[in-house]
């Protein structure tokens, strides 16, 4: 008896709509931070010119805590890469595994941050660089809450059975956003806390 | 259907005759169909524009003489609402909107990507812009005294940023993703182009604005407004949006608008296309003015960059110019008003522009008062608003079934080349008074003429708004598929006005002007 093999299904031809999608907003999102940091360091120009020294005194900025959390994000993008490499491989439990580091690693950098504020003993109030400095994390944390809730909406979709080794979009495209967080949080590591 | 997903790409017979719907809450607020959320953009937009015309008129008005009827506080800040309400509630969310409804259907897609969030972005566009007027309104514009007016002021602000953000997108992703088989980068039609340059460039900006906002909000909320925060230096921070080279991003969807006419209504195929391409990105790539932002930069406008910019500007408005004049040439113009405004809209902003590059020079000094950088504003914004009401005509028939009263559209030539030319000329004219001490004494005549040229603009946009209203009176005659009979892009080959779904099966595009292909 022969055995009648079908040929492989062609690959799908889909728009990455998502992906594509994601890509712009995490675009957009670069940018907010490309022009608060562009104002931060003119206004550093500014007062460092003026001989006076950048924080005001009292305020310090210590480097432990954020080269933490550079390492702790850097760990991030690889778990949220493993998600994407599992998925594709229709692994879904390593997939779930990967997504759900991944939000710890986003909720130890949080509460990193949070400490970090408490240890840099700098008011909001006492001048631009309070202003600038709690502007630019604040504004960071909230790209990473909304990144970490773009990877839990899709991992529950992945749950729901949404997402398979062909059509993972959803996955690719929270792993998009989240690298944008991450590349955002780079530049606020070298300007605000290795340079300062 | 969540927020992230995309309706399926499904064919839907085009010939098959929508089921009536009764209209309720539910249809008009729950809607992701992007031709009701684009309409609703337009009719907004239009209604905000008619209010910040009027708002800037009586704003200038407030120059002239020294009995003014509004307080000094209130002119200035009526001057900063509206300065940037004509662009944020008006000129974006116009080309927005026209963006929603027009490129799904350019580019043969059977929605808009993301409609939920498309529908999602415009509301929250028209609930911030709300907020924003009315805030404005009770001592809550920049520099106003009350504090948490100013605070409302600017959280609406930003949220109607991140609303045009989002909205725009939708209509990047749609024209980056769901076109039509054939349909490569360079067969896209010149709108649904220009709205690809514009949204990025707008993308790439506008973000920066938020950026200003979000530290002069937390100064203000936090720190008691003594840097970013200050009442008096908060507008500063926002001006660079309605100064060159940021001013001319705005533009760029109107340069697809006046293409997509001027090759409908002649008749002609556009001969040098990738050129015009090529223009439409030039002006895109010249338009980023985020980074010369005069509050944190102060000599911004004394970078050679800057100026460059300035000059340079005028090199790919030519080209444009060239090359849509030549279909003018290759075929037999229909003297309809969308084409008479495509060719104001191309003249304001020729003028625009030239005097960008005038205020790029800096021996001449025309940046010293202030007035010469007010007119090209409103040149500018003047020339957004024609392109627009061009659209509005051009698409009006596809939008509402039924074609416009001509007349409201051929009177609107008249008076948005009148209003543009009035109100921006003469204040360029009162920029050149440090040079020509005469000038100074005319200087409350032309703030006059100004003034006016204003109203007529705010005329201009209520005659748009009539016009496209008069399309879906009752008794108002049927518009075909193909509304104008020489239409050249997808958007003409589903009925008038498209079903849900938009089309049946399209062939395989295979020229920028697939229709033209068909008749061959």
């Amino acid at each position: 008896m022969t055995a009648h093999v079908l040929p492989p299904a062609p690959a799908v031809q889909r728009p990455r709509v998502l992906v594509v999608g994601a890509a712009f907003a995490a675009a957009a999102s670069f940018t907010v931070f490309i022009g608060l940091i562009g104002i931060y360091l003119a206004a550093r120009v500014d007062v460092v010119g003026s001989g006076t020294a950048w924080l005001p005194e009292g305020a310090t900025i210590p480097l432990q805590q954020p080269n933490t959390m550079f390492i702790t994000l850097i760990m991030s993008v690889f778990t949220m890469q493993w998600a994407v490499a599992a998925i594709a491989k229709n692994d879904r439990v390593n997939s779930y595994l990967a997504m759900g580091l991944t939000l710890m690693l986003g909720i130890a950098t949080i509460v990193m941050t949070t400490y970090l504020w408490y240890l840099m003993e700098l008011d909001i109030a006492s001048g631009i660089q309070g202003v600038l400095i709690y502007t630019i994390t604040g504004a960071h944390i909230v790209m990473l809450v909304l990144a970490m809730i773009f990877v839990a909406l899709m991992g529950l979709r992945a749950l729901g059975g949404q997402f398979t080794a062909r059509q993972h979009d959803g996955i690719t495209a929270a792993a998009v956003f989240w690298y944008a967080m991450v590349a955002v949080y780079a530049l606020i590591w070298i300007s605000i806390y290795v340079t300062k | 259907m969540a927020l992230t997903d995309t309706r399926p790409e499904t064919g839907t017979d085009a010939s098959a005759v929508a089921p009536s719907v009764v209209p309720s809450p539910l249809t008009i607020f729950g809607t992701g169909d992007h031709k009701a959320v684009g309409t609703f953009y337009v009719l907004a937009a239009l209604v905000f524009g008619i209010a910040g015309w009027v708002a800037a008129a009586l704003s200038l008005g407030h120059e002239v003489g020294s009995n003014s009827f509004l307080s000094g506080s209130t002119a200035m800040q009526l001057g900063q609402t509206s300065n940037l309400g004509l662009i944020l509630l008006v000129i974006v969310p116009l080309f927005l909107g026209l963006g929603t409804y027009i490129v799904p259907l350019q580019v043969g897609a059977s929605t808009v990507a993301f409609p939920r969030a498309a529908a999602a972005a415009m509301w929250t566009w028209l609930l911030s812009s709300g907020v924003f007027i009315v805030a404005s309104f009770i001592d809550g514009g920049f520099g106003g005294s009350r504090e948490k007016s100013v605070s409302l002021t600017l959280m609406a602000l930003g949220g109607l940023i991140v609303a045009l953000l989002l909205g725009t997108v939708c209509v990047l992703t749609t024209a980056v993703t769901l076109r039509t088989p054939g349909m490569t980068l360079d067969r896209v039609p010149m709108f649904s182009f220009s709205m690809l340059v514009g949204g990025a460039i707008w993308l790439l900006t506008l973000p920066v604005l938020l950026a200003n906002l979000l530290l002069i909000w937390v100064d203000h909320r936090y720190n008691g407004g003594t840097t970013f925060g200050a009442g008096a230096i908060q507008f500063d921070q926002v001006l660079w949006i309605a100064y060159e080279p940021q001013i001319y991003a705005f533009l760029i969807p109107g340069l697809g608008i006046v293409a997509d006419v001027i090759a409908t209504l002649t008749g002609a195929r556009l001969g040098q296309r990738n050129i015009l391409l090529l223009a439409i990105g030039a002006f895109g790539v010249l338009s980023v003015g985020a980074w010369a932002q005069p509050a944190i930069y102060p000599s911004a406008s004394d970078d050679l960059v800057w100026q460059a910019m300035g000059l340079l500007m005028l090199l790919p408005t030519l080209l444009f110019f060239g090359g849509v004049a030549k279909a003018f040439k290759d075929g037999k113009p229909s003297l309809k008003s969308p084409l008479g405004l495509a060719v104001v809209s191309l003249l304001l902003t020729l003028l625009a522009v030239l005097a960008g590059a005038l205020l790029a020079i800096t021996p001449l000094e025309l940046r010293v008062s202030g007035f010469f950088a007010a007119g090209q504003y409103v040149l500018a914004i003047a020339a957004a608003l024609a392109a627009a009401a061009a659209g509005i005509g051009y698409w009006g028939p596809k939008m509402t079934g039924g074609h416009s009263a001509d007349g409201l559209g051929k009177l609107n030539v008249l008076v948005l080349l009148g209003g543009g030319a009035l109100g921006g000329l003469s204040l360029c004219v009162l920029g050149f008074s440090n040079r020509f001490t005469g000038l100074e004494g005319a200087h409350d005549s032309l703030v006059i003429v100004s003034s006016i040229g204003c109203a007529l603009l705010a005329l201009g946009g209520a005659l748009a708004l009539l016009g496209l209203l008069s399309g879906a009176r009752k008794g108002a005659p049927e518009a075909a598929a193909d509304a104008w009979g020489t239409g050249q892009t997808l958007e003409w080959a589903c009925p008038s006005p498209p079903p849900t779904g938009n089309f049946g099966d399209l062939a395989i595009v295979r020229s920028p002007e697939p229709l033209l292909d068909e008749e061959v």
